[in-house]
């Protein structure tokens, strides 16, 4: 479970992210929904412990970010926002790193990489190096490294940018499997068919403040519009 | 947790034809040059003691070309083809340029001209000039012709003394000082300064060969945007650096290593005895220079991984650390103008010490344990600052996302 309450973060005179809360739940897909530069990649940032508030806290599992950023890392899958691949590594040697540097045991660490390399389809690419893989096969590797240590809770930003629609079914379909076996997971999209096809929970964010949030139903009921994208435009021309 | 670290970026470099093109090529570099620098030296020195000399007039002067070849000269008779000299010269015009055409020609470096009166005016103990054509911008020959001048000198020195003693006169009366040479020979001490180049191409490759590596796990990976994913996972920063640090590391000491072997082998090859020096490496004197530079191979990644970090792409990085390049070439300057002896304070200088300890070592003296200890503690403790500070920057917003 992911909790945060009254976060901010200003860069110089550019108030970034501006007294955000919301809760992620376990058990369900959590999507934060804004244009680019709304603050999403800045809050999740600060929730995978890389960025510091300036005010407020966030918790995941009941442990603070601030205070216990590694114990909280430890618990957490990420996929950032940066895609960056070694040329010179394979896939499954990418896996192999994260996975290691999380201390996980060798067998352990081949059975998981095997596991993933079936569902994401990546027989092809596993064993190539990432020189000249396309943006899709560098997503799925960075999609594996961020679960292979299968972690309570996930953190992703932007997950399906640049993906075709095979890939992205499957990793949606992963999602799902994720969310039955009760994880936590925390996306940030400004795609409305991501957002409404995945989320249980949605946060609308513009200039790093919440609009609005709840289910896809809860906010047609509140903005009187059906369609997820008439409901956002609604809520951030009101804002 | 950081040989995880380690060993991908190992991995990686292994991969890299660039990094291991310099890590393989530049230790090659220094050894082989200064292979060829004392094999050239040492030919120069061979050659003057054995003297092909060409003379005209040969003929002339019997005593003196005796003189000659008793202390190995080796007469080589020039015949000359222009017309001869008219009434009232030696040589002609003619046969003067034939001998300077054949100089600058490079048939011969050089050329003793004898008068046809030499021998009569001698006899008369009247004096006589002889003539030595060079040129003199030619190096290589500058110790044959003074070997050649130094014995025409001893023979008239002879010659006069034997005139005296005729006359009944001591000929120390006409020589009342005479300077004993006590022979530094100008070879040996190039040979000298070219042993001066070893610990320079040490402290290089302590440098070059572990760059490709530093640069790449640093500005790399932040030009590749692969620093934020891996910061998300669960490790110290300070871990993190430690594991990168070590594989720059471990190429810089191969390099190390292999830039010692090299030059001893190369050293080995040399006949340095020929020009008078005593180059005796016991196992001593390796392990000395081992312990001396290793600490080398610890600093150098530590500071270019520093840099690197500031630079958001191989081209920063390449240009912030061509500054750190020179760094190597400061205590080597140093060392050329400063004419003191070894001080204390000079141990914790980075690189000086290092610099210091191995032109003791190579030149066969044992300098003292302390100074080993002092001088690579010293590097170490520079190295630590460095790779806490490469951990700090690593936290730093403007590093991570940028």
């Amino acid at each position: 479970m992911i909790e945060v309450t009254h976060l901010s973060k200003r860069f110089r005179d550019i108030v970034a992210v501006d007294d955000v809360g919301f809760t992620a739940r376990n058990g369900a897909i959590t999507g934060l929904l804004g244009h680019n530069g709304a603050g999403k990649s800045t809050t999740l940032r600060i929730l995978y412990g890389l960025l510091k508030a300036d005010q407020g806290s966030a918790m995941v599992d009941g442990v603070d970010v601030v205070t216990d950023s590694l114990k909280v890392q430890a618990s957490i899958g990420v996929m950032t926002d940066a895609h960056g691949l070694n040329p010179r590594l394979t896939g499954r040697e990418h896996i192999e790193y994260f996975a290691r540097l999380r201390g996980m045991e060798e067998r352990l660490i081949r059975k998981r990489i095997d596991g993933l390399i079936e569902t994401l389809d990546m027989g092809e690419i596993a064993d190539r190096r990432a020189e000249g893989f396309s943006q899709g096969e560098k997503m799925k590797v960075c999609l594996s490294r961020s679960l292979v240590h299968d972690p309570r809770n996930l953190i992703m930003d932007e997950p399906t940018n640049g993906l075709d629609v095979m890939t992205t079914r499957s990793v949606r379909t992963i999602l799902q499997k994720l969310k039955q076996e009760n994880k936590c997971i925390l996306l940030s999209s400004h795609i409305m068919q991501e957002i409404s096809a995945l989320c249980d929970e949605i946060i609308v964010i513009a200039e790093g403040r919440v609009l609005m949030q709840g289910s896809l139903e809860e906010l047609a009921r509140l903005t009187g519009e059906s369609d997820l994208e008439e409901a956002f435009m609604k809520i951030t021309r009101q804002a | 947790m950081w040989s995880v670290v380690t060993r991908k970026e190992l991995k990686d470099a292994l991969r890299d034809r660039r990094a291991l093109a310099a890590l393989l090529l530049f230790p090659l570099l220094g050894p082989v040059m200064i292979y060829f620098m004392f094999n050239m030296i040492i030919d120069i020195a061979e050659d003057a003691v054995d003297v092909s000399l060409p003379v005209v007039g040969a003929e002339y002067a019997t005593d003196l070309i005796d003189f000659l070849q008793q202390n190995g000269i080796d007469i080589d008779n020039m015949p000359l083809n222009s017309s001869p000299a008219s009434e009232g010269e030696f040589y002609s015009q003619a046969q003067l340029d034939e001998i300077s055409q054949a100089i600058k020609r490079r048939r011969f470096d050089f050329v003793l001209v004898i008068p046809p009166t030499f021998d009569e005016l001698i006899g008369a103990s009247r004096r006589s000039n002889v003539e030595l054509h060079m040129e003199s911008t030619r190096t290589t020959s500058s110790p044959k012709i003074s070997r050649i001048s130094n014995l025409i000198d001893a023979w008239a020195r002879e010659t006069a003394a034997l005139r005296l003693i005729v006359r009944g006169i001591n000929p120390d009366i006409i020589s009342p000082v005479s300077v004993v040479r006590i022979d530094v020979a100008s070879q040996q001490s190039r040979v000298q300064s070219i042993l001066g180049m070893v610990p320079f191409f040490v402290i290089m490759a302590a440098f070059v060969c572990g760059m490709g590596v530093a640069v790449d796990v640093t500005a790399g990976e932040r030009e590749r945007k692969s620093l934020e994913p891996l910061l998300v996972n669960p490790v110290p920063r300070y871990t993190i650096v430690i594991g990168k640090w070590m594989a720059a590391v471990l190429f810089s000491a191969t390099g190390l290593v292999l830039v010692m072997i090299l030059n001893f082998f190369s050293l080995s090859q040399v006949p340095l005895e020929e020009v008078g020096i005593v180059f005796n490496y016991g196992r001593l004197e390796i392990v000395g220079v081992l312990v001396t530079t290793l600490p080398l191979a610890l600093f150098a990644p530590s500071i270019q991984i520093f840099v690197g970090i500031f630079a958001k792409s191989f081209k920063d990085a390449q240009a912030y650390l061509s500054f750190i390049m020179l760094l190597p070439m400061a205590p080597f300057f140093f060392n050329m103008l400063n004419t003191q002896d070894r001080e204390f304070w000079m141990n914790f200088v980075p690189m000086l010490g290092q610099h210091m300890l191995l032109t003791d070592v190579v030149r066969g003296d044992t300098p003292e344990i302390i100074d080993f200890i002092l001088a690579g503690m010293s590097l170490l403790f520079y190295s630590m600052i460095f790779i806490f500070g490469a951990s700090q920057l690593m936290k730093k917003e403007r590093i991570i996302f940028t």
